[in-house]
């Protein structure tokens, strides 16, 4: 483990993916976070596109925040998502680019990454797909994509600058990083930033 | 962190509610925890 991190990336990863791998098999299940329709309503996601959705490519649906609020990814755009989980933001992206664009969503759990891909067959999104990898490792050549989208993932993984650095890699010059996440107000004390229960909830 | 990271300026949107009324909201409220979007581009 390095020595300025709080946590061994590691095992926050192993704890990371038990507590989406749960998302993804058991949505409806409670979980400390909400998921689904109520938060994609919650965040100010488009209400009619959400709607045309069917179930399963929304139920998933576990973000922090809305990517796309502060600018509309354009008509054929490449765009990468970090952390896709089941999907949702990248079908979302799916609709902005269009079929002249292309979205490379990445995960680590297998479960999340099965039910993407069922689900992008389902809604014939052939610009769609996704690929296992880490927001430390992101599975794209450099300077591939004019966008990365995230939500509510950097938070959970241990070295931020690593996956910052990876990010940018993977960007394009004047390309964008749009993303989504928590960040806290007040102090968190040094003794709870090394719990690491409480990084994932 | 994202300038550090070679980015340029970060533009970022309003606090969310995101853990509101979820089982997760207490620890959000201990530590004013909110959901924001955040964008910044790779200088060209």
């Amino acid at each position: 483990m390095a020595e300025d991190l709080l946590v061994d990336p590691a095992t926050l990863r192993e704890q990371v993916r038990d507590k989406y791998r749960d998302v993804a098999v058991a949505p409806h299940a409670e979980h400390h976070f909400h998921t689904g329709r109520p938060l994609a309503a919650r965040l100010d996601y488009d209400q009619t596109v959400v709607d045309a959705f069917p179930d399963r490519a929304v139920e998933s649906f576990a973000g922090v925040g809305n990517p796309f609020s502060l600018r509309r990814l354009a008509p054929g755009e490449r765009v990468v998502d970090v952390g896709s989980g089941a999907g949702f933001d990248s079908f979302i992206a799916a609709g902005h680019v269009g079929v002249t664009g292309e979205v490379v969503g990445i995960d680590m759990t297998p479960e999340m990454l099965t039910k993407s891909r069922q689900t992008a067959e389902a809604l014939g999104f052939a610009q769609v797909s996704f690929r296992e990898g880490l927001a430390e490792a992101i599975p794209v050549e450099d300077g591939w994509a004019d966008a990365v989208i995230s939500n509510g993932v950097i938070n959970l993984c241990a070295d931020k600058q690593a996956v910052f650095a990876e990010i940018r890699r993977v960007l394009r010059p004047g390309g964008v990083l749009q993303f989504a996440d928590i960040a806290n107000g007040r102090p968190v004390p040094p003794e709870a930033l090394s719990d690491i229960d409480l990084w994932t909830g | 962190m994202l300038e550090d990271s070679g980015f340029g300026p970060v533009e970022i949107g309003p606090a969310v509610d995101t853990f509101g009324g979820a089982k997760g909201e207490d620890k959000a409220r201990a530590f004013d925890v909110y959901g924001y979007a955040f964008l910044a581009r790779k200088p060209s």
